[in-house]
């Protein structure tokens, strides 16, 4: 079952409907999200429904557990303080795209993230997300004033930078499955057998890989830009212990 | 590059939801179902130890009930060992004793029984002397023998010595009182008449002379007033035999022992 030709780069290409004259379209790209979605949700609805809090625990709850603490502790890794509010965006973000890429081996899926759509998409939020969590946590005057440090001349380095890992981002994760696609693909025409095996081995490797990357990542953004005031703060409360203990 | 801008919107709008629903349901109720667990963990750690504790100390206060209960069972060893060492003592005192007043009992007996086989004798011997001495004197006995005895007796009334003189004097004059003479025999008139003068300086007036024959004074005359006695009769000799057999029965036993 082929749904995606080796000639097109993107599943955006795939197009199953054309609404209100081109400007809906509903292509594979779409769908397959929807499909992931679907399973992310119904999964998680059915295996929570009846969570143990004794001592024996379910086997899909226990599974469900690791993956959450797990997402925790990297989180918290990061960012010790508050770790538990950054665990719906950031571990959305790393759920669907380790199940997007860990898809790839049924036959006739497409991953999403293989289309720089997605991959911008996500990019995006993260761009909105992180002065969304810096805004809260330290005030709008105070994160803005963080563009302007150590001195005005560095407020385009810090936009160009904040642009430039955008973009990053998305490439990043839309380069490395893309191209691993392509190139399981043009293996299986050369050599059909047993290498492409490995591939998609190693191909399931590097999905796991970039949705780590891409979430840790957003993590760090996050936390730079919650963290860069307090820890501005703590020293010089720490400055100021330090000249009380030289000078009871 | 070609970038669907639909798409694009859709699939933010996509990731949104999945946040939400993902929030509502995975990471809301997991992380509650695991910080539940936790609490419920550490509350049974807290439990256990607690219960350890209390397990540790009351196995402590068993242990010092236990060690008590050791040495009372020993205290109470010694104290039954005492006890009935004393009562061992006790008894064996006891028995000691009962032996003792059995021996008592026992000695007491014999000396009942010596007593009675002796007074036994004395009476046997007493009688059978009696016997012999009144067969004897019954065989001798003729007014000749009787009229010396009645000499002797008359003789022993008229040399009384003084004091026992002055005491029948004082006894016979505080009231007026019979003097008995009793004799084995019937003394003749002749001696009867001397007895009454020889009786006269002790007599008052108003006290008279009875005479009296008597089974009892073997071959013998006594006088009786007012408890005083003045007599001859073998009666006397043999109540001295009889002493002086008892003293030697006596000594016998005494020297077996």
């Amino acid at each position: 079952m082929e749904v995606m030709n080796i000639s097109y780069i993107s599943p955006d290409q795939v197009i199953f409907w054309k609404l209100a004259g081109g400007l809906i379209t509903i292509n594979a790209t779409l769908v397959y999200t929807w499909l992931v979605m679907a399973i992310l949700v119904a999964g998680s609805w059915l295996v929570t429904r009846h969570l143990s809090t004794g001592i024996h625990v379910p086997r899909w709850q226990n599974f469900l557990e690791v993956v959450v603490s797990a997402i925790r502790s990297e989180i918290r890794d990061v960012s010790p303080e508050g770790s538990d509010r950054y665990v719906p965006f950031i571990g959305t973000l790393f759920v669907f795209i380790a199940l997007s890429n860990v898809l790839v081996i049924v036959p006739g899926y497409v991953a999403p993230t293989a289309s720089l759509t997605t991959t911008a998409a996500l990019a995006i939020t993260v761009f909105i997300a992180v002065p969304l969590y810096g805004i809260t946590k330290q005030g709008i005057i105070e994160y803005l004033k963080e563009y302007f440090r150590p001195t005005f001349i560095f407020f385009p380095f810090h936009v160009m930078g904040e642009l430039s890992r955008t973009l990053a981002l998305a490439v990043r994760l839309f380069g490395n499955i893309m191209s691993h696609e392509k190139v399981v693909g043009i293996l299986l025409a050369v050599t059909p057998l047993f290498f492409p095996i490995v591939m998609q081995a190693l191909g399931l490797l590097i999905g796991m890989i970039q949705a780590y990357i891409f979430s840790i990542l957003a993590m760090v953004y996050i936390a730079s830009a919650t963290q860069a005031h307090e820890d501005k703060k703590h020293g010089t409360e720490k400055d100021g212990l330090a000249a009380q203990r030289a000078n009871p | 590059m070609h970038i669907d801008w639909f798409v694009f919107f859709a699939q933010i709008v996509n990731f949104l939801i999945l946040v939400y629903l993902l929030k509502r349901f995975l990471y809301g109720r997991i992380i509650a179902a695991m910080d539940n667990r936790e609490a419920l963990i550490a509350s049974r750690l807290e439990d256990a130890e607690r219960l350890k504790s209390e397990a540790g100390q009351s196995a402590e206060a068993y242990e010092k009930k236990y060690q008590s209960l050791l040495e009372r069972s020993e205290e109470m060893l010694n104290q039954a060992k005492e006890a009935a060492k004393a009562r061992e003592v006790e008894l064996m005192d006891r028995a000691r004793e009962e032996v003792d007043q059995v021996r008592q009992r026992w000695l007491e007996t014999i000396e009942r029984e010596k007593i009675s086989f002796l007074q036994d004798l004395r009476k046997r011997a007493g009688s059978q002397v009696y016997a012999i001495a009144r067969n004897a004197l019954t065989e001798l006995a003729d007014a000749e023998l009787e009229r010396r005895i009645a000499d002797v007796f008359l003789d022993r009334l008229r040399n009384l010595d003084s004091t026992q003189a002055q005491a029948i004097r004082e006894t016979m004059g505080k009231s007026a009182t019979d003097v008995m003479i009793k004799s084995a025999f019937e003394i003749p008139p002749d001696i009867r008449e001397q007895i009454k003068g020889a009786l006269k300086p002790y007599l008052t007036d108003g006290s008279g002379i009875a005479f009296e024959t008597s089974s009892e004074v073997i071959s013998g005359v006594e006088m009786r007033a007012q408890g005083h006695k003045v007599a001859w009769s073998l009666n006397d000799y043999l109540e001295t035999l009889e002493e002086n057999f008892s003293q030697a029965l006596q000594l016998e036993a005494m020297k077996k022992h």
